[in-house]
């Protein structure tokens, strides 16, 4: 029963990883790009969830909306103003462009608002939940209901809109789409628009059940990554899929050995998927 | 080897001609930003207080003593880089600091190695005096004391069955875990589980279901504060219920612990090096002093932070100059009463009592020793499902 509670819980903080993840494999799938500022933006949606509930008395569970929205438009704008020009450069050049950018959002929020830890107490937070032995922090449970609608609408999306059929022909073959009429440059700066607004989302959720700083970003950068890898690169079910499971051996590594193994056990899932199956979960063989 | 040949070679001829000319000035290292700020900001009240007191009194050697801080942002890589800014840029003579254990194990090697004094006001972890250097002191009491102080305690109030020990994975967690473990074994408490983790996970309960499962009759954290909420919370969300729960103080001595962690806080014990309810004398003016001028008592931080700059001025004095070894020679001869106690340093460490209290009514009560106690320990902690 106490493993069938760890379980849950990782479950819990998986849909939030799902959540996370399923951005960086969005821009990944479409763009061939890793975005090493994943975990800033993520950063980035914390501050605004945070202002947003101290100055506005905006509750992150309704404000994550606005946020995302807030990020989206962020993302277009780095998008055209940077990431467009490293389209078709080399990965080396691509990689210094994200984690430069991760550095100056990093950098700004020490400067703006310094390194101390901010947090909220949402009465919410407080409340704990039970279903027969087992028991749970609603807070969590609420991120995690509102994290899986937010994968299931994207997913749903991507699947059945115009714009999502565009979005999986870009990620398909880029030298194809156009061909079809679909605007490479426009669908591309959507989707790094949306896997941003993605990590701010989780960002917001992410906030009541735990405190925000400016280096926050960090582990869930390296954790999303992981998630990527697991999942498929590229394929935005297998990052939700990947989500969850990395929550959950979180979970069990705590319970069955130790919390401060999980970082260890991460990083050997990366390395067991990257030589036993380098395509991933969900992922498509490369031709 | 070559390098404490040489250093045994300056210690006979004095310090080297370079190094001769040294600023008034104290070098204060401690984490003003970051993780670990709270405790910073205790400090910085405490060095505030204390300099504007010397100054008033006169100074030090017929001028007003200054500091120069140095904020490590509560990382032990920034930590060393204050001293060299310190005392390689700045040329102070003597250097105290920083807060965090980790931190104040990196600065040990980078001021033996520039022959300055090292005063460390807050790390408990013992490590911070193995390398038996004559250039660092400590004044707060060490892992060891306060594991043994609560196991103590524990005595009084009827041992335990079984303990579990969680602390974070860092130089100060595994200090004062691995002091409590030694102590439950010379008590004859059965450690039942033994939990380390990483700081700032979203969620511990996992841990703590573990933890849970082997029904511990105590529990003894080491944290800082953000974990120390976040663990008293989730402790209450897995159901979990000891006997008594008992801490290495810090996290769970800090008046931000009571408000946020609120009447999940209640009935936890800490080991304390201080309280303004000390018998010590002036303890009741000082916390009245900080309460009247930021708005909240201190914790034993604060007066850690006050009493070091007091040592040091003392020792300045009888020094009768502002170079290295003439101050270093000096802090270890210190005698002087202090609202932190007496304060005599044998083989480096001060020597110092430890406080055991409990959050009563949202306040920190002291339960022990006997003698120093303001109230009777509650115990045992009622259940979660009991509480209001």
């Amino acid at each position: 029963m106490a493993a069938l509670q760890a379980i849950l819980n990782g479950l819990l903080v998986g849909g939030i990883y799902a959540l996370i993840a399923m951005g960086m494999a969005l821009v990944f799938g479409v763009m061939r790009l890793v975005n090493f500022a994943h975990g800033a933006f993520l950063m980035v949606g914390m501050y605004l969830a945070y202002f947003g509930y101290t100055l506005f008395k905006l509750n992150p569970y309704w404000g994550f909306g606005l946020v995302g929205a807030a990020l989206f438009l962020l993302g277009m704008g780095v998008y055209w103003l940077l990431v467009r020009r490293v389209m078709g450069q080399s990965d080396f050049l691509q990689i210094l462009l994200t984690e430069g950018i991760a550095l100056c959002l990093i950098g700004g929020a020490q400067l703006l608002f310094t390194g101390d830890y901010r947090s909220i107490s949402l009465p919410l937070a407080d409340k704990t939940a039970n279903l027969g032995p087992l028991n749970f922090n609603v807070a969590y449970v609420v991120s995690f209901v509102i994290a899986l609608l937010a994968v299931t609408s994207m997913y749903l999306f991507m699947k059945y809109t115009e714009m999502g059929r565009a979005i999986r022909g870009v990620a398909q073959n880029r030298l194809v789409a156009p061909l079809m009429g679909i605007r490479v440059q426009w669908i591309s700066g959507v989707s790094f628009a949306f896997g941003v607004a993605c990590a701010g989302a989780a960002g917001a959720l992410l906030l009541p059940i735990f405190y925000v700083n400016p280096t926050i970003g960090g582990p869930y950068n390296l954790k999303s990554f992981v998630i990527v890898v697991l999942g498929g690169m590229g394929s935005v079910e297998g990052a939700a899929l990947g989500g969850l499971i990395l929550g959950v051996t979180e979970g069990l590594t705590a319970y069955y050995w130790s919390d401060s193994y999980t970082q260890v056990v991460d990083f050997v899932l990366f390395l067991a998927v990257l030589l036993l199956r380098p395509q991933g979960l969900l992922g498509k063989k490369a031709p | 080897m070559l390098t404490r040949m040489l250093a045994v070679a300056c210690l006979i001829i004095g310090p080297p001609a370079l190094a001769q000319s040294y600023t008034p000035k104290v070098g204060v290292v401690s984490s003003f930003t970051g993780s670990e700020q709270a405790f910073g900001t205790q400090h910085e009240r405490g060095y505030t207080l204390a300099l504007e007191e010397i100054n008033a009194a006169g100074g030090v050697l017929g001028k007003p003593l200054e500091i120069i801080k140095y904020d490590d942002q509560s990382k032990a890589d920034v930590a060393v880089q204050g001293v060299s800014k310190l005392v390689d840029q700045d040329k102070v003579p003597v250097v105290i600091g920083a807060y965090a254990s980790q931190s104040t194990l990196a600065l040990v090697p980078a001021v033996i190695k520039r022959q300055v004094p090292l005063l460390i006001p807050t790390a408990t972890a013992d490590n911070v005096l193995a390398s038996k250097s004559p250039w660092v002191f400590r004044v707060c009491a060490g892992a060891d004391d306060i594991a043994h102080a609560t196991a103590e305690f524990l005595k009084t109030t009827g041992l335990p069955k079984s303990i579990a020990i969680v602390y974070e994975n860092t130089n100060f967690g595994q200090a004062n875990g691995g002091s409590m473990r030694t102590w439950a074994r010379t008590y004859g408490i059965p450690v039942v589980a033994d939990e380390a983790y990483n700081a700032g996970s979203p969620s511990y309960t996992a841990m703590l279901q573990k933890v849970k499962e082997k029904a511990p009759e105590a529990i003894y954290f080491a944290s800082y504060l953000l974990d120390a909420v976040q663990l008293m919370k989730q402790t209450r969300q897995v159901n979990l219920n000891a006997r008594v729960y008992t801490s290495a103080g810090t996290g769970f001595a800090l008046p931000s612990f009571l408000t946020g962690a609120g009447k999940d806080a209640e009935y936890t014990i800490s080991g304390q090096q201080w309280m303004r309810e000390s018998k010590w004398p002036g303890s009741e003016k000082f916390a009245a002093t900080v309460k009247a001028r930021w708005g909240e008592y201190p914790s034993y931080h604060a007066v850690q932070a006050y009493v070091s700059l007091k040592i040091i001025a003392d020792a300045v004095k009888r020094a009768g100059k502002w170079e290295p070894v003439a101050i270093r020679d000096a802090i270890a001869k210190t005698e002087m009463q202090t609202i932190f106690g007496p304060i005599k340093f044998v083989n480096q460490q001060n020597q110092h009592p430890v406080l055991i209290t409990q959050v009563q009514q949202g306040a920190f009560q002291v339960v022990g020793p006997a003698d120093q106690a303001t109230a009777q320990v509650i115990l045992p902690t009622p259940n979660w499902s009991t509480r209001p």
